[in-house]
């Protein structure tokens, strides 16, 4: 064991880390928060789990210091928080560490972690002390990210990392973490699981937001539940479940269980054959039957996005033969080409690739066929507001909405808009990459019921994610990839979560993890 | 099949107007500088109001006018082109020197030619070629500049045709030629903007270009066409400058990127892209002619106007950001 760089301050008097006391907040049209009282004790692990829309946001942007409450007030510490600018915030001992990371891409790991405290002597910027303590720090961690790397360079989960040891450096006493295993694959995942478990040691109090109920249950040693806007109960782990977390989340939401179909004959929609991307990707041989969904499984950077990008005309050098409805097509070299086959993709990467955030929804809904609803080159507004609204009832959105710009929607109401818009021009086959991820579960249930509809129509889909019991639950088949490459096809009842596992860590081999 | 009732956050009635001001004021609050403009400086002298002061400064704006509208289909795609005043140069000295041996439609024909092949160029450099647009724009800027020069020596080309400063400077009724052209390309151009697949084109580009790419638009085409639209308005200020002056010379005017630049951004079309309107390039017309005519009439000494003119522009847009900041924090 590396001994602790972060020092023994961390005998604190007070075994109350943060008191928050009754504390609402408002925005125009919105009470986002509601009498909220919350304590965070000193060394604890505190969960924090709501749907979209709950508050969370609102609410650790005000421990953060971000945010000020209209009114009730905040201790840390046993002092009261001071609100007024960044600078003032850090000596409030909380950091925040947001899913937007805020690391400089451009600039080196050492840079990042000290960002904004940059030792020196005489003015003179003390490289080799910030290196040395850098090294200290990325040891204790675990961490093998040589200080000058550039952190564009780095994998989303390193980066991730040089954040949380910016927090350590700044020998903070509380860590808000805002989704941080979202993005990362299941080794990443229990690395930082790791990491936490050393802080927690160290007498860091943690609040740890996450969508992903088990790992709470299994993290936390206290779970909070919200709920619009309101903290609506805070229990120990072990009595709490994830049936009745979920029903303090949604009140009474219902789960689309998932669907086994044996494999009948069904007419073949699509049929791909060897395809490869040069450095990411080869051998990837698949059909997909008409109102099927195949599910594709597989670790981050395995190439199941690349596959999705490949078939979607997006990766101009990328090889492979296609046949569409038994019909041999030529391989699609542009997005156009694969939509005239009825290929439409709904990428990962919600705000940059799939949605114009400065739009309306009605726009968004419309981006890929707004032809439709034109006569010759003008646009009919009322066809577009009447499209735009079958559409949204179709995806369970609320039409209400419809005038909200993208940029002010939830991810769940994001991730609707993104596959919205490929459904009025009717695609044989639907290309989803995550289309979960980072949604609550009553949108997560909107969205399977929306793949459940349109492969009832007839459509196939095949779908990405990194959710493996969601593949398991809602693909027919499911295709297991590893290191670029397919290694297993499994039918619907053959697979599992397990099985899935073990096929991907029999080729994964364990690469190497940090210690 | 199951309904789903997904919890979402209590809303108040919205109605209260004190909710709704922050959001009125970022939207229209432009529209209220060009009130307050427009009211000191027809206080301030009445004859500001008058028809005749009013076709005047019709006819004066209507070069600048015109590119603004191409600009702000430039700008809305992310664009930006900085070749604008060297492009008008050298339309103007087009307009001219064809003018001097054929009929003015044919001269302003070839001007506006002129225009939309440097338009193309600068399109398909930027679009195709993909280089950054203020570079390209700057560099295409300084090669139309040359052939300006080449093509006069630096001298002035002089029209004696009266026929051919009847675009620039004939009127209807007292009401300019040049400004119902003005006006007619703010109209139709405006709709386009707001109700044509084109249109709603243009602002997905400009918000999300990558996105617009995955969603089938052919994103290519849609950033070059603006270039070439503002190519021939370009060709068509650069007629209407020749035709008012009966000549032209290169560096006619250089400044004059400025003033269109500023219409459009003033009027609140964001340099980021997608975010904008035809009715804001016309609100930003409307004020920065306002200054500009109102100096003269208030009688405001030269040494004076470039720092009003600054501080004004820099406040319209302080408007809109920092005062719906202040209205929000309440």
């Amino acid at each position: 064991m590396v001994e602790s760089p972060i020092g023994s301050k961390r005998v604190s008097e007070s075994t109350l880390a943060i008191r928050v006391r009754n504390v609402s907040k408002s925005f125009p049209g919105v009470q986002a928060l509601r009498k909220v009282s919350f304590v965070l004790e000193t060394g604890e692990v505190h969960g924090l789990v709501g749907a979209n829309g709950a508050g969370k946001s609102t609410f650790i942007r005000m421990l953060s210091g971000a945010s000020t409450p209209d009114t009730g007030d905040i201790e840390v510490q046993g002092r009261p928080i001071s609100f007024e600018d960044p600078r003032a915030q850090r000596n409030n001992g909380i950091a925040a560490i947001y899913q937007e990371l805020t690391i400089i891409p451009e600039m080196s790991a050492v840079s990042n972690v000290f960002l904004g405290e940059v030792p020196s002597r005489w003015f003179v910027v003390d490289r080799s002390g910030m290196e040395k303590r850098f090294r200290e720090l990325a040891q204790w961690m675990g961490l093998k990210i040589e200080p000058q790397t550039i952190a564009r360079t780095l994998s989303v989960a390193n980066q991730q990392m040089l954040e949380i040891m910016r927090a350590v450096h700044a020998e903070h006493d509380v860590i808000i973490m805002d989704e941080p295993t979202a993005p990362l694959g299941p080794f990443e995942r229990s690395r930082l699981y790791e990491l936490i478990g050393r802080l927690k040691e160290n007498n860091v109090s943690i609040i740890f937001i996450s969508h992903d109920l088990d790992e709470v249950l299994r993290l936390c040693d206290r779970v909070s539940v919200m709920r619009d806007g309101q903290l609506i109960e805070t229990r120990p782990s072990a009595s709490w479940s994830k049936d009745t977390l979920v029903k303090a989340m949604l009140g009474d939401v219902q789960i689309v269980p998932g669907r086994k179909r044996e494999r009948t004959e069904v007419k073949e929609l699509l049929r791909v054959r060897n395809l490869s991307l040069p450095g990411k990707v080869a051998g990837i041989s698949f059909e997909l039957g008409e109102g099927e969904v195949l599910g594709i499984a597989g670790l981050v950077g395995a190439g199941r996005t690349e596959v999705l990008r490949c078939v979607a005309g997006l990766e101009p050098l990328s090889e492979g033969s296609m046949a569409i409805g038994g019909q041999d097509v030529p391989w699609p070299p542009s997005v156009g080409a694969a939509i005239a086959r009825g290929i439409a993709l709904a990428p990962e990467d919600r705000k940059r690739e799939g949605l114009v955030l400065s739009r309306s929804a009605i726009s968004n809904l419309l981006l890929a066929d707004i032809g439709s609803v034109a006569r010759g080159p003008f646009v009919s507004p009322s066809a577009r507001r009447a499209t735009a609204t079958m559409l949204a009832r179709q995806i369970g959105f609320n039409p209400d909405r419809l005038d909200t710009d993208a940029l002010h929607l939830s991810g769940g109401n994001q991730q609707k808009l993104v596959i919205g818009k490929w459904l009025h021009r009717r695609p044989r086959v639907l290309l989803l990459d995550e289309p979960t991820r980072g949604i609550d579960l009553g949108a997560k249930q909107e969205i399977f019921q929306t793949i459940r509809s349109l492969s009832d129509q007839g459509m196939g889909v095949i779908l990405v994610s990194s959710d493996l019991e969601e593949v398991v639950e809602h693909a027919d088949r499911v295709l297991v990839m590893a290191r670029g490459k397919q290694i297993a096809t499994l039918d619907g009842h053959e697979a599992s979560v397990e099985r899935i596992l073990n096929l991907i860590f029999a080729v994964e081999n364990r690469p190497a993890m940090a210690s | 099949m199951t309904t789903i009732n997904t919890a979402r956050p209590v809303t108040r009635p919205v109605g209260a107007w004190r909710d709704q001001l922050p959001t009125l004021i970022r939207v229209y609050g432009i529209i209220l500088t060009l009130v307050l403009l427009v009211a000191v400086v027809g206080i301030g002298n009445p004859a500001f109001l008058s028809g005749q002061n009013i076709f005047n400064m019709l006819s004066q704006w209507a070069p600048a006018g015109i590119m603004a509208v191409g600009m702000t289909f430039v700008i809305l795609t992310g664009g930006f082109d900085l070749s604008v005043a060297s492009g008008y140069s050298l339309c103007a000295v087009v307009a001219a020197y064809v003018g001097q041996s054929y009929p003015p439609s044919i001269a302003f024909a070839a001007a506006i030619a002129v225009g939309l092949l440097f338009g193309l160029a600068n399109g398909l450099l930027v679009a195709v070629v993909r280089i950054n647009p203020f570079i390209t724009t700057v560099g295409s800027g300084f090669v139309i500049n040359g052939v300006a020069l080449v093509m006069t020596k630096n001298a002035a080309f002089l029209v004696d045709d009266p026929d051919f400063g009847t675009l620039g400077a004939g009127r209807w009724h007292g009401i300019p030629y040049s400004g119902m052209l003005l006006i007619v390309f703010l109209l139709v151009f405006g709709f386009i903007l707001a109700r044509t697949v084109y249109g709603e084109a243009i602002y997905s580009v400009g918000g999300n270009y990558e996105a617009s790419r995955l969603s089938g638009i052919r994103v290519r085409t849609v950033v070059a066409s603006t270039y070439v639209l503002l190519g021939g308005c370009i060709g068509l200020a650069g007629s209407i400058i020749a035709s008012q002056l009966s000549s032209a010379q290169a560096n006619l005017d250089p400044g004059i990127i400025f003033d269109v630049l500023t219409i459009v951004v003033v009027g609140g079309t964001s340099l980021s892209g997608g975010v904008g309107a035809m009715w804001r390039t016309v609100v930003g017309l409307g004020i920065i002619a306002t200054i500009s005519n109102g100096f003269v009439l208030l009688d405001v000494s030269p040494y004076y106007q470039s720092i009003i003119k600054g501080a004004i522009i820099v406040a319209a847009l302080a408007l809109d950001g920092g005062l719906t900041r202040l209205v929000r924090a309440k």
